[in-house]
This record gives C-alpha cells, structure tokens and sequence, in this order.
C-alpha cells in the first residue's frame, strides 16, 4: 500500500456532537401517530475515533447517520460537526451506504473523479490523487471498468475511493459491509481497518452485527429502541493494528459477549 | 491491498483510451438462429400474401406481392399524383419533415413538464388527471377541433402529432426519475455537488436510459397517427398517399405507403436504440 496524500493533522479533525436530538417521521396518515425515530439523543465522537453505533433495527442508528450526512434536519436538538450546525450534506463528510451507490454510467474512475469535478476542481491533481487512491484501494488496473463490471467487493473499494479523494473529516459508513457475503465481508473489514490506520479520520459505523463493532470500534455506542436512545457505551480497549486473529483472543470474546448481553438487555 | 476478492478479469486497458470491454454471455445483439426465425416469420406472411392473392385473383382486393413490389419500386421515381404530385420518396420525407418537428417539439415538452412533476408534488398532483383525461383519446377525435380551432394547415398536423408524443413523454419521464434511487441523489450531494448540479449530472442522468424507451414509444405513437394526420387537409406525405390512394381503389400503393412507414419506423426505433446503448454501459 502506498502512502498517499495522508491529510496533516489540521485536516482531521472531525469532533461530532449531537445534543438532545429528536427526530419524528410522519405517519401514514392524518391519525396514524408518527413515528418517533430519535428522542433525546446525545452523541459525542472525538476527532480521529473510530465509533460503532450498534443496535437492532428500527433503533434510530440510521437516522442519526443521515442527520450526520445532513440528509435530513433533526425537529430538535443540535448536529454540530467541528462545533458546526450541519446544515446540509457536504463533502468533508463522507457517506458509504449499505449498496456502493456507484454512478453506473461512469468508469471507476470518473466515479471517484465526480466529487472533484462537482466543485469544479480542475487540473490535472486531482485525476492523479484519484488514480492514487484507485492504487491505494487496488482498482488501478479497473480504472477505466464500469461498475457492472466489477465484483462486490471491487465496488465497494471504488466507493471507499470516490469518498477518500475528497479528503473527508469525517466517514459516515451505514452498515456498508451488510449486503455483502461473508468472505467479502471480511475481506472490506480488513480493509477498513488497514485504511482507517493509515488516515485515522474520524469515523462513525453504523452496525447491527456485534463481532463487526468489537473488531473495528474505538467505543461502541449500544443503542435501544423506539425512541432511539443510548443504552450503554463501551471502550474497546483492544491493542492496534488489529489484525482478524484478534477475533480468537479471550479479551475480543469477553467484550463481545458484555456487549452482546447489552444489546439483549436493550430489546 | 490484499482482499481476495477480484475475481474479474478487467484487461488493464490504457487509462485515456476508451476500454475494450467485452462481456461475458453473450448479451449483445441477436443471435443468428434468433435473425433467422425472424426472417422465417417474414418469409412465411409473405407467402400467405402470396398465396391469398392468388386465390382471390383481384389485384384491387389484394394484389400480389410482386405487382406491390414493382409499384414500390415505380413509384419512388414516379410522381403521384401524376404531373403535380411527388414521389414516394418526397412523401415521406414530409411525412418525416411533419413527425421529427412534432415529436421532437413533444419530447422536450415531455421531459420539462414530467421533470417539474417529479420535482414538485403539486405540480403532480395539478398535472396528472389532466395525462389520464387526455391519454386514451385518440388523435383521430382530435381532428374536427383543431380543424375549428387552427384550420387546416399544418399547425394542426402538429398539434395531433403533439397530442399523442407528450403523454407519453410525460409518463415515461416521471416514472423514469421516481425510480432513480434517493441514495444515488445522495451520494452525489455528499460527494460536494450543488442541488441542481445533482439534478443534472445524477437525477437526469440516471433516468435517461428510461427516458429514451419513452422516446421510442412516442416516436411509435407519432407514427401510428400519421394517416389520421394526413387526413387533414394534406397534399403530400405517407398518409396523404395512403388515403388517396385507397379512395382511387389503387391497392399496390396503398401497401407500398404501409411498407415505407414500417421501415422508416423501424429505422428511427433503431437509431433511438443505438443511441440508448451509447449512454447506457451495462448494455453495450
């Protein structure tokens, strides 16, 4: 792996709070009460962690994500990002879905060039920080592939790399790895983490898989239900770089399982 | 990086070249045994063309299919009506003339008004019983209106062409942008696009494959009308030709009209496609 364009530590901040947040979804109908997705939530992710937001589904994890991306407004409460009201999505914050969302239409390449060019970066950099990170991700020679033509887990690195050129602070991935089949997975999960050594920028994941959350996570923010709220918050104070032997220690089994019983504890 | 996952041969090719992407299976084009069913198909309404003809022996019920093949072939250098009249390849270049303004008027027409009611709910709301009203009326009921309205020229020819294009350039164009994924619209806003740049270079875009399927069915339309069209008025084009013809009792002609507006429409669908196979990579 080469050592590309590592952002200076100015770059990555990346601090997220969310304080008393509320988010209702409108119900169906007039009288159909609406649904209360978040209620009270507060969220606080230094600059550089690696947080998981783990909880069953219905739990509210993916909204808080989107409010994070600015894909929606909270009804109350604040999103600050670097001390920011988010106000709506942007591009030093980065989004990877469940699906990799390529632009079908456009080769690997111009796929991971779209961010430049929609803010009108011109020059020839930009193509070169996009062909390095294509190197860095290991697309160099799908380049100039369609995403049709590429595998499950080659997309899901072209998205990694169409977010990375625009040198986010902060990574908002929900369940990215969750579609994707078990050798696949776990081949991105190592990915993830040789990547995230590299730039350590802020992170936040959203998981429902406990195993996923221990491997990756700095914390982990277990999170319950209708309203979603914070249940408990764990340190995973396993050593870096974590390899996947990490998953056969008694430390890894330990937390997963406290964890685990956490989330049980939350239905 | 040392994920096990390419499985796929991509060919390293140049990186300011176009690739040379070949696909798998076999997806592209019919297959010979598939062409030649179809010609098969062919051959065979020909022979019971040929055969009916035949056995009823009356050339003005249904003349045979070489007597219709001379008539073609006489009359793309001979001029009818004779002396003032054009030949039938004059006739259907108007006829061409009269459909590409007209469609191509409500092609736009379509794709403006079916991308404002995409965007905007109550323009949909406002617009969309009008699309049902109006869709399956015929253009033929059109013709005595717009005879009162516009008269018999040609502003009339168009609008019945326009009548029966913008529906379906409508429906197709807010059917083709409700299905383009809210996430796609996204992950083009994260990624640092303004709102209208997203509308343009994903919305748009990643409905447009969907959009010319509506293009071709409308061009279809238009063609289907073009009898009804040239009923109105008209001194030249396909469907004059057919009607006059029909009235004069000289069926070759009216058979060598319906030919050259099958070919030409199946000519026009087949640039249409080409075009949809250039813009669209997972078919090529």
């Amino acid at each position: 792996m080469r050592q590309v364009s590592a952002p200076t530590p100015v770059d990555v901040a990346g601090a997220v709070r969310l304080e008393g947040v509320r988010k209702a979804f409108a119900g169906r109908s007039r009288n159909a009460p609406g649904r209360v997705a978040l209620d009270g939530f507060d969220l606080e992710v230094r600059p550089g962690e690696f947080l998981c937001l783990l909880g069953p589904s219905g739990c509210g994890k993916s909204t808080a994500l989107n409010l994070l991306a600015g894909f929606s407004t909270p009804d109350a409460g604040q999103v600050l990002v670097d001390d920011q009201p988010v106000t709506g999505p942007g591009p030093e914050r980065g989004v990877l879905f469940q699906t990799p969302m390529l632009f079908p239409w456009l080769t690997t390449l111009d796929n991971v060039l779209y961010g430049p060019r929609a803010r009108k970066e011109r020059g020839p950099a930009a193509k070169e920080r996009a062909l390095d990170l294509l190197e860095t991700v290991g697309l160099k020679d799908a380049a100039a592939a369609y995403p049709h033509e590429l595998s499950g887990g080659m997309r899901h690195r072209a998205a990694f790399a169409r977010v990375l050129v625009n040198r986010p602070r902060l990574l908002l991935m929900d369940e990215p790895f969750g579609a994707l089949d078990a050798i696949t997975r776990v081949a991105m999960q190592r990915f993830l983490l040789h990547l995230w050594e590299r730039d350590r920028m802020t992170v936040v994941f959203v998981t429902h898989d406990v195993e996923e959350a221990v491997l990756l996570g700095d914390r982990i923010c277990v999170m319950s239900g209708t309203p979603g709220r914070t249940r408990a918050v764990f340190d995973v104070d396993l050593p870096r770089p974590r390899e996947l032997e990490l998953t056969d220690t008694v430390e890894f089994a330990r937390l997963k399982r406290q964890v685990r019983e956490s989330l049980e504890r939350s239905l | 990086m040392t994920t096990d996952t390419v499985n796929h041969e991509v060919g390293a090719p140049a990186l300011d070249e176009p690739a040379q992407l070949t696909l798998a299976g076999g997806r592209r084009g019919p297959s010979v045994s598939r062409l030649l069913y179809g010609l098969a198909g062919v051959v065979l309404a020909l022979a019971i063309w040929e055969l009916l003809a035949y056995l009823r022996d009356d050339p003005v019920i249904l003349p045979t299919v070489q007597e219709t093949a001379r008539t073609y072939v006489d009359y793309l250098g001979q001029k009818y009506p004779a002396v003032v009249g054009q030949t039938l390849w004059q006739h259907a270049l108007v006829s061409v003339a009269r459909i590409s303004v007209a469609w191509g008027a409500g092609v736009v027409i379509g794709i403006t008004v079916g991308g404002a009611m995409a965007s905007v709910p109550f323009l949909r709301h406002l617009i969309d019983p009008l699309i049902e009203i109006t869709r399956p009326l015929p253009p033929l009921a059109f013709i005595p209106l717009f005879i009162i309205w516009f008269g018999i020229g040609e502003t009339s020819k168009f609008l019945l062409i326009l009548v029966g294009v913008v529906p379906i350039m409508i429906i197709a164009t807010v059917a083709a942008i409700d299905a383009v994924p809210e996430e796609l619209v996204q992950a083009g806003r994260s990624l640092g696009g303004t709102p209208a740049y997203v509308l343009v270079t994903v919305r748009l875009r990643a409905a447009l494959p969907s959009i010319i399927t509506g293009m071709r069915l409308a061009m279809g339309a238009a063609w289907t009308s073009i009898v009804a069209v040239e009923l109105i008025a008209a001194t030249s084009g396909l469907g004059y030709l057919i009607n006059n013809a029909g009235v004069n009792l000289q069926t070759p002609l009216v058979l060598s009209g319906i030919v050259t507006i099958s070919i030409l429409g199946i000519g026009f669908d087949a640039l249409l496609r080409l075009f949809q196979r250039s813009i669209d990579p997972t078919h090529r």
